[in-house]
């Protein structure tokens, strides 16, 4: 018991000394930083950087693009994702095989590979500069690690299940969305946190296919605090802080249906 | 309890996108690695298996990439699969505090690659990082190190910053995959009177397996593609000890203007996780239970 | 359960629409004068259409604030062009310029590397001609040499940097040092400095420090212009005794102190904190540090300190220049003829000394006025001094170029110059024909 509370403690540390330096930086100026990197910052509670941030008027706009495509991968990600890991779960013949590991070689394509090609396909499309092109490339590209484990989970659920439902006369639409869907909350909030973070993040693909500053998404936006011979950590850190923010607000939110899956006591099969 | 044809429709909309946007440019980079295609021009040339045959025996530094990356990979794996198991184990309750705690620990893994490398980098500098500073206080000067200037311990300085940055994201999968495991079959342990570590071993690790598999695997895969962490700390550096294979394929790629060569080692790239990944399914899947 | 599902994801969805909905309008409300041929900035009263947009991509972030100023007087003085401007990092830039400049409609005016980038760009056939415009006379004709090819002046480089360490002047004059004049005395600067506790050389070796020293470092002890291209072709070696004893000196400079043990784990950002706070005298990088080093002390007084590596009388160069930034207009675009007028403008000397001034660089267009403090005290070096072109940037193919960094980084590491020479030129033959 002992033990546990120390391993615990101490890997808390390992995350909260880290947030609180990259706070306490987010407050200073540039000079202090390295000064004094690892004191207090000299005025106290200093928001001024925040404040900097939000007045540059085209803040919201990035903050806004990012929120939609997120939004939007996301979900459609899910739901296509979802609805590949089921088939691939009822399917018992060969194919099923055949489009998991499909699925499964996608996720060890490493991104810089296909980047080139992407970028034609993407051009010839006229989908640069386009928030729709972005959210097509995301659904795509994170798809393969969504059906990975999504079938992982779906796989576990008990035939049983598939059967009744079967004999009740459902059809596999209904079998899905009022059996499979319903027991597979957890795995689903689970891969949709993991779809969050990397969506919110990504740089990658807003790099190569976004040059109109109205499209913009944040972390394309906090490049911008990097110079070519100098960083602006405070206020890489402030945006840093920000970013962060609503992630925060999607694991919270999400972390209700891991609670509820448990609760509901449905996945006993 | 065949499914039925209407199956088939489930694949439909998500197989399209996947086709247009990643299956179609992995088989064109395919095809470019026969060529000596240098990514911009309109021009290039059939060199067949050159590229490949140049990979295998005329390439030191690729080597070298092949190998940090396995340790990269080994340290990872290992650490990241049992921290998030002992976490998700100590945290399974749904308590307050233990939900707030695995909160606290998936922190890391919201943040971007590139900020985890600001920060980290802010660290493990060797004269006024975070780390050394701690060392030389507590009074263990001698365990100071250049954490990122050494090359015999920097890819490790690396691993253990990919493992500080996703174990909060493994805990989930696993507490996920505890939940999934009926509450009726602890109950029934604990009548008859099965230890700890009993339990531990006849119900929860079988059970947990389809999530460790996941957990594994995944780790695995996100080691080789660790090239944002990578290229923003140390960007390969000191003398090629922090190159992966990932940011070797970016340098060959879009600096030496080697398109061609780079898409041979993606290919070699991608046998190499494809090989590894099937060697972990079969081990983990081979104590598999049903119930 | 089911319900509360279905209405999250009905929730998410619909405010996906909703927000693109947004998002859209936003997007089409301030696409002025943006030329796509989409017409969804319908309603907009904003007069755009006899407005052309040129897009201007460059890497200087640091630069951000002024070229805004400089676009929105341009645009003033020519009301029929609007400028939009993209800045990218260094490093994402040089990867990602050339895909970006494929099919013409981003970066009409665009911003090259000297050395490999511009050669690949050249290949490409991306830069247009400017070899009959005006505006090319309004630089020095040295200076924009780099930036020629067959004959042709394919990019103007706008930015002149003094890739140098830069000292700290007033600690010399304090501690009696003189500024050495050959490599004995630069060693014996070392030691009284490090007598007084002061660490002699601030050395980024985790980011730029090795591609900057490197320059200065071999600037006498390989004097021949075409060494590079000679290594490329097979005809010289790392081996040989121009890069062996250039590694011997940086061992000499590690095993005296002068460079501290850790360098390979400082990045610049901390060394340029370092020697700021007048705890190091040298920073081992360039002119381009010198703003960033008085934002943090404003009582520094700076100068540039080449190592001569050879004794006084051998020294044939004095310390390193690189013309760069090179300003380019591409050859798919369509509104070449702006591109160029932008470039024109750039160039008048008002402008330039704005730019100049307000971002401490040294620029390659004549009559430019230096107000400021740095830029003039180290104007000298432009006119008096024996400044070589950067060596670094005649290595036209980046693995060679790594592995010449590499064995820099391996005997800073600790070990012998033969072995990293050895093991660098295995490297190097991989990688050249």
């Amino acid at each position: 018991m002992i033990f546990r509370r120390f391993a615990v403690l101490i890997y808390a540390l390992l995350v909260i000394i880290p947030i609180t330096m990259v706070i306490l930086t987010s407050m200073k100026t540039m000079s202090e930083t390295f000064e004094n990197p690892l004191g207090l910052p000299g005025e106290g509670v200093n928001i001024a950087n925040y404040i900097d941030i939000f007045r540059s008027e085209t803040m919201l706009g990035y903050f806004i693009n990012s929120s939609v495509v997120t939004l939007a991968s996301v979900s459609f990600t899910l739901m296509f994702a979802a609805m590949i890991a089921f088939a691939i779960t009822r399917l018992t013949n060969w194919i099923g095989t055949i489009v998991f590991l499909l699925f499964t070689l996608g996720m060890m394509v490493p991104a810089q590979v296909n980047m080139v090609p992407l970028y034609n396909v993407v051009l010839q499309l006229g989908l640069t500069n386009s928030l729709l092109g972005l959210i097509l490339v995301n659904i795509s590209v994170t798809m393969p690690v969504a059906v990975f484990i999504l079938t992982g989970f779906m796989k576990t659920l008990p035939k049983e299940l598939f059967e009744a439902s079967t004999i009740d006369g459902a059809g596999e639409w209904k079998m899905f969305t009022s059996v499979v869907i319903p027991l597979s909350l957890p795995s689903l909030s689970a891969t949709a946190i993991f779809l969050f973070v990397m969506h919110w993040n990504d740089l990658l693909y807003p790099l190569l296919f976004i040059t109109d500053n109205n499209y913009k998404t944040l972390p394309l936006a906090l490049l911008e605090f990097q110079g070519q011979y100098a960083t602006n950590y405070p206020m890489l850190f402030t945006g840093v802080m920000i970013a962060s923010a609503p992630m925060v607000l999607a694991y919270i939110f999400l972390q209700r249906y891991f609670v509820a899956g448990m609760t509901a006591g449905a996945v006993k099969g | 309890m065949r499914a039925s044809k209407n199956i088939y429709l489930f694949l439909v909309p998500g197989f399209i996108l996947y086709s247009i946007f990643f299956l179609y440019p992995t088989v064109s980079a395919f095809f470019y690695s026969f060529t000596d295609w240098d990514g911009i021009s309109s021009e290039f040339d059939f060199v067949g298996v050159d590229n490949y045959i140049r990979a295998a025996t005329n390439d030191s530094i690729f080597a070298q990439a092949v190998g940090n990356n396995l340790s990269f990979m080994l340290f990872v794996v290992i650490f990241q699969t049992i921290f998030s198991l002992i976490f998700a184990i100590i945290l399974i309750k749904n308590t307050k505090f233990n939900i707030f705690l695995r909160a606290l620990f998936f922190f890391p893994t919201i943040l971007s690659s590139v900020s985890v490398a600001f920060i980290w980098s802010f660290i493990y500098d060797p004269s006024m990082g975070l780390l050394n500073t701690f060392l030389g206080i507590s009074g263990l000067e001698a365990l100071q190190q250049n954490w990122l200037g050494n090359q015999n311990i920097a890819i490790y300085s690396l691993a253990f910053t990919q493992v500080w940055f996703h174990t909060g994201q493994m805990l989930i999968i696993f507490v996920a995959g505890l939940h999934a495991i009926p509450n009726d079959l602890y109950e029934v342990a604990k009548i008859e009177g099965a230890s700890k570590w009993q339990t531990f071993k006849k119900i929860t690790w079988p059970l947990l397996a389809p999530s460790a598999t996941i957990v594994v695997a995944y780790t695995t895969i996100q080691s080789f593609k660790a090239f944002d962490l990578i290229f923003a700390t140390t960007r390969g550096g000191p003398n090629h000890s922090t190159e992966i294979i990932a940011t070797y394929i970016y340098e060959v790629a879009f600096r030496s203007y080697n398109f061609g060569y780079a898409s041979s080692i993606s290919v070699i790239f991608m046998v190499i996780i494809a090989i590894i990944t099937y060697l972990q399914f079969k081990v983990l899947r081979s104590d598999k239970v049903s119930y | 359960m089911k319900k509360s599902l279905f209405l999250s994801f009905g929730t998410a969805i619909s405010m996906t629409i909703l927000l693109s909905a947004c998002a859209g309008d936003q997007g089409g409300g301030d696409a002025s004068g943006s030329n796509d041929d989409t017409n969804n900035s319908g309603g907009n009263a904003e007069a755009s259409e006899d407005q052309t947009q040129i897009s201007f991509i460059h890497w200087r972030g640091e630069d951000t604030e002024v070229f805004d100023e400089i676009i929105e007087e341009f645009e003033s003085e020519n009301p029929d062009i609007a400028v939009e401007m993209n800045v990218y990092p260094s490093e994402q830039y040089q990867s990602n310029a050339q895909q970006m400049l494929r099919d013409g409609s981003v970066g009409d005016v665009f911003t090259s590397f000297p050395g490999s980038q511009f050669e690949v760009i050249r290949d490409a056939g991306f830069f247009a001609d400017l070899t009959d415009e005006e505006f090319v006379s309004n630089f020095n004709a040295e200076a924009i040499e780099i930036g020629q090819a067959d004959g042709q002046q394919l990019a103007v480089p706008y930015q002149l940097v003094f890739n140098m360490p830069v000292y700290n002047v007033d600690m010399f004059e304090e501690l009696g040092i003189e500024p050495p004049q050959s490599w004995d005395e630069f060693i014996e600067m070392g030691a009284t400095l490090q007598e007084n506790d002061i660490q002699p050389i601030a050395f980024p070796g985790g980011d730029i420090g090795p591609n900057q020293f490197m320059n200065s470092m071999m600037m006498n002890n390989a004097p021949d212009e075409d060494i590079f291209a000679k290594l490329e072709s097979g005809e010289e070696s790392l081996t040989n005794d121009w890069w062996v004893s250039t590694l011997e000196d940086f061992q000499t400079l590690l095993d005296e102190g002068m460079i501290s043990e850790d360098s390979l784990g400082i990045q610049q950002d901390s060394a340029i904190a370092s020697v700021a706070q007048e705890e190091a005298a040298m920073l081992a990088t360039g002119s381009y540090h010198m703003a960033s080093l008085k934002e943090q002390n404003s009582e520094l007084n700076l100068d540039f300190l080449p190592p001569i590596t050879v004794s006084e009388d051998e020294a044939q160069y004095e310390g390193i220049h690189t013309a760069t930034f090179m300003l380019a207009v591409n050859e798919n675009s369509e509104k070449q003829e702006e591109a160029k007028q932008f470039i024109e403008y750039l160039s008048q000397p008002e402008v330039a000394s704005k730019y100049a001034n307000e971002t401490g660089q040294h620029l390659t267009i004549e009559d430019v006025e230096y107000t400021s403090e740095e830029l003039q005290d180290t104007a000298y070096w432009l006119t008096d001094k024996e400044t070589r072109f950067q060596p670094r940037f005649f290595i036209t193919n980046s693995s060679v170029e790594n592995a010449v960094l590499s064995s820099i980084e391996q005997v800073l590491g600790g070990d012998s110059p033969q072995d990293a020479a050895e093991q660098a030129q295995q490297v190097v033959e991989e990688n050249i024909e």
